[in-house]
Formats: structure tokens, sequence, C-alpha cells
């Protein structure tokens, strides 16, 4: 007994720490492709110019991961980022003095937003593809009516360009914010008893609740740190870019979604990974810069990028471990008939002997 | 029952809305009733429809460059748009020209029956090239008393076509008698022009904004199927930007680049320019070469996705030694990519169409000379020609040609291009809107 379940642990163990895996995997994959069509991508200078990109990608998927796992979606993402980035521009009015006060009112509007989401979608219980949309479009109107009292193409202020675009270690420092935002975010769930109550709202809120869980609370607690990290997330593009004009967030409706995917978290709530989530915010980022090295055309790029994405849905989260549990009860299934035949041979044996 | 009787208010309402929504889409006989911002009296070949042809040859020049005109028709519609472009504005028409830019609809005030539709498929908010272009088209019907009602949509580079041709067929249903804008969509918003001109809407198209290029599959022929297109002669435009590059370039790589994917203005540039740069001795194209619908070096002339593109194309050949573009500020943008890669802004020839000051007064300061800049016009001034032509069609469809040929000169940039006293560092030097107005469009 005990020689037949000791393999089928290992290999349990084995997929369900492979959950996460799809993602390296991809990132390998990536590698390899990179090396035989694309090998300008793999130096060290590009490879620096795109990591504070995937820095920033990371950042607005780790909120999306957030909201995620309490079974939620976020669909705000692009208006709460376009809010904080042209905060930024028209609070900033390129003066360094106004960089901070510019910083409080961007992450305190995204905060409003996350707000009336959480309130919405925990408080309320509305649905929260409908309820996030809705209030991006909100959000995105107010992008709009703040966005015609000035220039949009003008830049943020030096400062706060130049301090994002500082090097650390030859590299960006967004990309070690974003990095150590991972780290702790990814501890935090694991290790902390408010992150494990998280996980656990997420997994199971009928169940969180009946042991006192304020589930409701954590619900809107998610949305409105997810739109903290989606302000950070666009103030740090902000800077990046220096002009980030009235729709930067537009590009960031799907990635951050696609990043969390594929980093392996249950749609359904409860499980996710930090560092799977940044590892797959920088695949996405690294093959949307292979594509355009590679000079594929735009309509191609948008095609490979969609097929890419339904690739890692399919393979990443828990597909796998249910791909794996079928073929073993399939073959457990086919291996029981043959069983009975071998019995009914006897039997036959038996009875022929009879 | 109740639903039923709801539903029967709310019908009896729309019905009643559309009735009184303005002059109905076949209304081609303008009446002047207005007491506004009057235009020029009619002198010269379009006189009979209230036109002048004497532009202020400032004016001419400063909106194109030292140019050759153009074929007769075009250019007397362009004369008498530019004619129309006052710079003398009184501040109750800066005070309309606003009202009209911060909203969706305004009544000019003059009490005219002709409703103008102007359907942008980028916005004010998107960029000022579009802003800039949108007031140029304000201030332009300020001028005709006749237009009584101004409705702008704008649909900001949304990826979805069916946004670009609601905005077509609200003005339809709105009741605009001629429309006027720039179909980033291309032939996706075929249809809806369609529409439009079967209702009896003209429908002029301005920066060349084809809909779709002659030979593309689903094009409409302006004549035929909308009123007119305004802008360069792309092929020849396209051209100039290779002669540049070759001139400037000799023997190196060169990059082209365009705005949204698929649009008929790059994609007409592009085709000719390609093909004489491929033809060219010593100069090897970096891009793959567009065909004849897809454009290549696709950057939507939107700031967060143009350094993407560049950095794709400089990452595998940071020696390209030429650019062809049509966007000078996305120039400039693109040349923090040169930065973020190491990369020095030197040995290099730049072909542009606008001529925002962002970039020349980067280079004025670089005062690096082996990087040399030339441009044509930004163009904001022909969605004025777009509303002159239109109004000109509700008289006479057949005093407005198929394509209003602009007339184009490639221009070295110096020193003197830069003037960093401009209202906005954003707007075109080639812009005809006065500074008062830039000054209020802009105000932070």
């Amino acid at each position: 007994m005990s020689t037949q379940r000791a393999p089928s642990s290992a290999l349990t163990a084995f997929v369900v720490a492979s959950r996460y895996m799809p993602v390296f995997i991809a990132i390998g994959v990536l590698l390899v492709v990179a090396m035989i069509w694309a090998p300008a991508t793999l130096g060290s200078v590009p490879l620096r110019a795109i990591a504070p990109l995937a820095a920033v990608l990371a950042i607005a998927a780790l909120g999306q991961m957030l909201v995620i796992m309490t079974g939620g979606i976020d669909l705000s993402v692009p208006g709460t980022m376009s809010l904080a980035a042209v905060i930024m521009v028209g609070v900033g009015q390129q003066t360094d003095e106004r960089v901070l006060t510019a910083i409080l009112i961007a992450i305190g509007g995204a905060a409003i937003v996350g707000l009336v989401n959480g309130i919405l979608i925990g408080g309320l219980k509305l649905n929260p593809l409908i309820v996030t949309l809705a209030v991006g479009q909100v959000a995105t109107g107010a992008v709009f009516r703040y966005g015609r009292s000035f220039a949009v193409q003008n830049p943020v202020p030096t400062g706060w360009s130049e301090w994002v675009t500082t090097r650390i270690v030859g590299v960006s420092a967004v990309f070690w914010i974003g990095l150590a935002l991972t780290i702790v975010l990814g501890l935090g769930l694991r290790y902390t008893t408010v992150g494990r109550r998280f996980q656990a709202v997420g997994a199971n809120p009928v169940a969180s609740h009946a042991v006192g869980v304020r589930v409701n609370l954590n619900q809107i607690l998610a949305y409105v740190v997810a739109a903290v990290f989606y302000a950070a997330a666009a103030l740090a593009l902000a800077g990046i870019i220096r002009r980030p004009g009235a729709f930067v967030g537009t590009q960031y409706l799907l990635a951050p979604i696609a990043a969390v995917v594929i980093g392996g978290a249950s749609l359904t709530g409860g499980q996710a990974s930090a560092v799977a989530t940044f590892a797959a915010a920088v695949f996405l980022t690294g093959l949307n810069q292979m594509m355009r090295i590679m000079g594929l055309p735009t309509a191609l790029q948008f095609v490979v990028f969609g097929l890419v994405i339904i690739g890692g849905m399919l393979v990443s989260g828990d597909r796998i471990i249910r791909g794996v549990e079928y073929a073993l009860r399939r073959r457990r299934h086919l291996d029981r008939p043959q069983v009975q035949t071998e019995r009914g041979a006897l039997d036959g044996t038996r009875e022929g002997g009879a | 029952m109740q639903r039923s009787r709801i539903i029967g208010v709310i019908t009896a309402l729309t019905l009643t809305a559309v009735a009184c929504g303005g002059g109905g889409g076949g209304e081609t006989t303008p009446t002047t009733t207005g007491t506004g911002t009057e235009g020029p009296t009619g002198t010269g070949p379009l006189a009979e429809f209230g036109e002048s042809t004497d532009a202020d040859p400032a004016l001419i020049e400063k909106a194109l460059g030292p140019v050759e005109p153009s074929d007769e028709a075009s250019w007397n519609i362009i004369l008498a748009a530019i004619a129309r472009a006052r710079q003398d504005v009184d501040q109750a028409t800066i005070d309309k020209a606003m009202e009209c830019f911060n909203n969706q609809e305004c009544d000019t005030g003059t009490g005219g029956s002709i409703v103008m539709g102007y359907a942008d498929g980028g916005g004010d908010t998107v960029n000022v090239w579009r802003a800039v272009s949108h007031m140029e088209a304000i201030l332009q019907a300020l001028t005709y008393p006749e237009i009584g009602t101004i409705v702008s949509t704008e649909a900001n580079f949304d990826p979805d076509p069916a946004v670009h041709a609601n905005d077509i067929r609200f003005l339809i249903t709105r009741g605009a008698d001629f429309i006027v804008g720039y179909p980033d969509m291309g032939v996706a918003i075929a249809d809806a022009i369609k529409e439009a001109d079967e209702a009896g809407i003209p429908y002029a198209s301005f920066s060349a904004g084809w809909v779709g290029l002659p030979d593309q599959e689903g094009a409409l022929i302006p004549g035929e199927d909308y009123l007119t297109v305004v802008g360069e002669d792309l092929c020849a435009l396209g051209q100039s930007f290779a002669q540049v590059l070759v001139d400037g370039v000799g023997t190196g790589k060169v990059a082209v680049l365009g705005g949204t994917p698929g649009n008929a203005l790059s994609l007409g540039w592009q085709r000719c320019a390609v093909g004489d740069l491929q033809a060219a001795d010593g100069i090897e194209l970096v891009n793959p070469p567009p065909n004849e619908d897809t454009t290549t070096g696709d950057t939507s002339w939107y700031d967060p996705i143009i350094p993407d593109v560049y950095r794709g194309l400089l990452t595998s050949d940071p020696d390209i030694k030429g650019w062809a573009y049509e966007y000078s500020d996305g120039m400039h943008t693109g040349l923090q990519v040169y930065e973020e890669l190491g990369i020095p802004v030197e040995d290099l020839t730049v072909a542009l169409r606008t001529d925002e000051q962002t970039l020349f007064c980067d280079w004025a300061e670089r005062n690096e000379p082996t990087y040399n800049i030339f441009y044509s016009a930004g163009g904001n001034f022909q969605s004025r020609v777009g509303v002159t032509a239109a109004m000109l069609a509700l008289k006479d469809a057949s005093v407005v040609p198929a394509e209003i040929v602009v007339p184009h000169v490639m221009r070295e940039v110096t020193a003197a291009d830069c003037d960093p006293d401009r209202v906005n560092p954003y707007v075109s030097g080639t812009s005809l809107v006065p500074d008062e107005i830039l000054q209020l469009m802009f105000a932070n």
C-alpha cells in the first residue's frame, strides 16, 4: 500500500508546485526564441531599457492579483492609471516642488476609485466585471475633463522623471521598487496572519465568513490597495516616458490580467503568487519587445500576444493538476476493467473447467 | 401597461428631438442670418460663393512655407480658407471658440441654420495636434454666419472601429449638414461615411485622411462616396522624404515610421518613400516594407507607444542614420530612447511632416552639426480647408475637387525655427490659430 502512495504523493507535490511553473518555462522558451531570431533582445542595454517597463506592468499586475485573489476582477485599471498619470502632469505643472503634492493627490484619487469599486462589489455585491468597467469609465471621464485644462502633452516634473530613471546597480530604480514590492507582498501573503486570512477569504468566502472573518472588508480593501498599486505603476510609467498623455493606462487593460493568469493565479480566487506574477510581467514585456525587434507587423503582434495569453491560460494554474488527475483517473479506469477481465478469464477457466 | 406607456413617451420625445435636431441631412441651401464674425467678402474666382481668394501671403507662407501652388481648383479653395483665417480675432470670437472647443455642441450665436459636424478619430485630450486642428476648424466655422451649430466628436484612438463609426452616425442623426474630420480608422468606417453621403451630408477629410487609398480593398472614392480629401499628394510627400534621406544619409541604414496601423496618410507616403529608398544605392531600409494594406513602424502617433517602436528598431540597428516620419513631436519623444540605449544623437538625418517646436528647440540646444532635420508643414490649417470646401459644396458641389491637393515643400530646420516664446512648445509653428486662443486652450 505505502509503496504505491509514495510516488503518487511525490507526483502530486510536483504538480502542485508546478502551478506557478509554466511562466518560468515560458521565459525559458522566450530566451531560446530570442537567441535564435532576435538575439539583439538579449543585450544588456536593451534588457536594462525594458526592465522598468516590466516592473511597471508587474506593479499593476500585483494590484490586479489582489483583486483576483478575492474572486473579483478589475477593469478600471486603464482609467485609474490614466487618472494618476494625468494628475502628475496637471498638478505637477512641470515644477519639482509640486511632485509630492501630485503624488499624494494621484494616489488619493486612485484610492477613491478603488474604494468605490470595493463598496459596490464587496459591500453591495454587484458584479465586479460591470462595476469596474463602469467605474473605469467614470475615471476616464474625469481624465477627459481634467486633461482639457492644460496641454496634455506636457511632461511630468523633471525631478520626478530624473528620480524614476535613476539607475541602481545599472538598472532602473523602478525595477528594484517593483521587485521589492513583489517580495514584500509575497512574504506578507504567505507568512502573516492578515495575508493568510486574505487568501482564505478568496479561496472560500463562505467558510471565512463562518469563522468570523470580515469578508466584505477584505474585498473592499483589496480594491483600494489594488488601485494604489495602479497609481504607483502609472506614476512610475509617467516618469519613464516623461509625457504620459491622457490615456497612458489604455494599454493596461489586458496585460495585468494576463500577467496574473499566466502567473498561475486561480481566477476563482484564493491562490496566487506574487513572484510568478512578476515573472509573467517580465515575460510579457520581453515578448512585446522581441516582436518589435523582429519587425512583426502590428496586426501580427496583436495576434501573437493574444495567442500567447491564451496558451498561458491553457497551461497555467490548476489546469495541469486537473489534467494529471484526469490522466490518473483514466489510467485507473482503464486498469480496472483489465483486472475484471483477468478475473473473468479466471472465472471462465473455472467455469470451463467445471 | 406602465412599461409600454414609458416606451411611448420615450419614443415621442426621441421623435421630437430628432425633428428639432437641426436642418436635416439633405439641406443644401444655407441661410445667412448671422450677425457674428463675418468672413471676407467675395473676390476672385470663388466670389459667387461668397469666398475671397485674396489670402494674406504672410499667412500662406506661415501655413505652407514657400510652396508652388497646386492645381487651380485646389489652390483656390486653399486660398479661400486661408483668407478667412484672420489673426485679429475679437474677444467675443475667442470666447465663442473656447466654448465650442470645450463642449461637444455649441450655438455659434449667429442664428445660422447649418450644423457643422466635426469627427476626430483622435481627440483634444489625445494630442495637441488634434486639439489645434479642431480649433482651426471651429475658428473657420465661426467665420460663416450660416453655421449656427458646431457639434464635435472624438474617438480618442479607440481601437474599436465601431466607436469611430458611431461618431459619424451620431452626427448624421444629430442633423449635421456637413462633416469634417480625420478618419483614423480608414476603410473600417467606410460604411458610416457612405451613410452620411447617402443622407446628403458632405464629408470632407483633412490631413490626407483618405477613407482607404484608391487601390485598397473597401476604399471609398472621394468625389463619389464622400466629398473630398484635403491633403498633400502623399506619393510626392513620400518621395520628398526619401530624397531627403538619400541626400542626407548617403550610405547607411534608415527607418520609416507611421501613425495608427494602416492609416491612409502613413500608408500613402510610405509606399512611395520605401520604393525610392529601396532603389537608392547605399541605403538600407531596416523596417519590413509596408505592403498595399499594412503600414510599417506603427507608432499610433501616441507618446506611450512611440518609445517602444524606436526601442525595437534601435535595439537591433543602433546605427540608423535616417528617419522618415510624419510627426515631429513623436521624433522628439523617440530621442529619449537614444538616451536610454546610450546611442549618441549624431550623424542623423530626419525627414518630417509636422513642425512641433519641441523637436526643433531640442535640435537647436544640441547644436550637433551632423544632425539635420527637414520638414514640410504641420497641416493643422487643413481642417479649415475642409470646412470651406464643405461650405462651398453646400452651394455647388461641382466646385470642390475630389482631392484638394495641398502643396508641400521640404525645409531644413534652422535655429530660427525654434521659438522659445511659443505659447506651447507642442503646437506646430505653422498653425494659424492665434496665440491668444492657444494660451486659453492650454492654460496650464
